[in-house]
Parts: C-alpha cells; sequence; structure tokens
C-alpha cells in the first residue's frame, strides 16, 4: 500500500533562524506549541493556510519547509 | 500540556466521578426494591446540574493553577495564551464523532430493553448512563488523538 507523507524542515530552519524556539515559531505562526511539536514530528499534518504561515515565518517558499512523499508500506 | 488537553483531561475527570455517583444511586435503589421514578428523574436532574456546575468549577480552577504555576516557571505576572487552534478543532469534531456514535448505539440499546418488555424507567437510566459513557469516550479518544499527533 501507498504510504502518503508530508516531511518537513522545521527543525532545520528554526536551528538556521538564530535557534529559533517552538514556542516563538507558534506565536509567529498563530498556534500552540503542541501543534508545532506534532507538526515538527510529522505526526499532523497542517492546513495549507498553516503551512504558508509556517513558511512566512521563515521567510521562505513554502517548498523548503514541506515535501510531500509516496512511500511503499 | 497544552490548555485544550488540560481541559479536556478536567472534564474527564468530573464525567468519571459523576458516572460514579449515577452508579453507585442506581445500584442502591435496585438494592432497594427497585427503581423508582421519582428518585430517577431526581437523579437525572442533579446528574445534569452537576456535570455542568463541576465542569465548568473544574475548568476555572485548572485555568487558575496554570496560570499560577506559569507565573512561579517564569517569574512573570503575564497571562497564559489561551488558544484553540485548527488540530484542537480537529480533535474535537474527532471527539465528538465517538461521542455521538456511543450516545446513538446507547440509546438504540435502551430502545431495545423497552421493547423487549423491560419497564420505561429502565430505558431512561439507561440513557443517563449512554450520555455519560458518550461523554467519557469522547474525552477519552481525545485525549489518545492528542497524543498521537491528531
Amino acid at each position: 500500500m501507498d504510504k502518503h507523507k508530508i516531511r518537513n524542515n522545521i527543525r532545520k530552519l528554526r536551528f538556521n533562524n538564530g535557534e529559533m524556539t517552538q514556542e516563538q515559531l507558534a506565536e509567529k505562526a498563530g498556534v500552540t506549541r503542541q501543534t508545532i511539536i506534532a507538526i515538527e514530528s510529522s505526526k499532523y499534518s497542517p492546513s495549507l493556510e498553516l503551512a504558508f504561515r509556517i513558511a512566512q515565518a521563515f521567510g521562505v517558499p513554502l517548498g523548503e519547509v514541506f515535501s510531500y512523499e509516496i512511500g511503499e508500506e | 500540556m497544552s490548555n485544550r488537553k488540560n481541559e479536556v483531561t478536567v472534564t474527564l475527570v468530573c464525567s468519571l466521578f459523576i458516572l460514579a455517583y449515577y452508579l453507585a444511586n442506581i445500584f442502591q435503589m435496585i438494592q432497594g426494591g427497585g427503581l423508582n421514578s421519582a428518585e430517577v428523574f431526581r437523579l437525572w436532574v442533579v446528574v445534569i446540574i452537576a456535570n455542568i456546575v463541576l465542569t465548568i468549577a473544574g475548568i476555572i480552577f485548572s485555568y487558575i493553577v496554570i496560570n499560577i504555576v506559569h507565573a512561579i516557571k517564569t517569574q512573570k505576572e503575564e497571562e497564559v495564551r489561551m488558544l484553540e487552534d485548527e488540530r484542537d478543532k480537529l480533535i474535537g469534531l474527532k471527539g465528538d464523532r465517538v461521542s455521538y456514535i456511543t450516545f446513538s448505539i446507547g440509546v438504540f440499546l435502551s430502545m431495545l430493553t423497552f421493547a423487549l418488555g423491560q419497564p420505561p424507567l429502565v430505558m431512561f437510566s439507561l440513557i443517563v448512563f449512554a450520555s455519560l459513557m458518550a461523554e467519557i469516550l469522547g474525552n477519552i479518544s481525545q485525549l489518545v488523538f492528542y497524543h498521537k499527533g491528531a
């Protein structure tokens, strides 16, 4: 069965942005820190709107934050 | 723990207390010679009011505790951000679906007992039990979804 997975580079981008904390990113994106934790660990796929807000918080295009993969399970 | 998750936990604990109180009263009635309508309807009212009052009081109390702990941790007098985001809403909806399904099954089984010849009071008692179980299972499922991510 195909397993679709949305991968992200949030950890790397936070590091590149002066070790931005999850709390700071959450405030910029307008969500709770727990949601950022869930997204970062790929447990939760955000809505398109939230994905754009996260990308905006880092000042990069959406494709640099999230990527879509299809893998075999 | 997020604020929403905290709220769900408080509601769950309150519901468990109320369920225990309800079952204790029902078993007492059964041991004392069976269900009587005045007592069952009084219990309905007590359960509904207690559920609302306990849950609201519990949530207010938990907010106060969270703010005190936050102030001690950060040494600042700022209020904790009470935010409900898209993930909280999604988990809330999933929990509501579990509650709805549980309650529907409960009401169906309650009516089945009536159809099979049990007195109406048994059906009413089972409906209250089903509503409490629906709330409890809905809250448990929300906690599971929070643990899983969504």
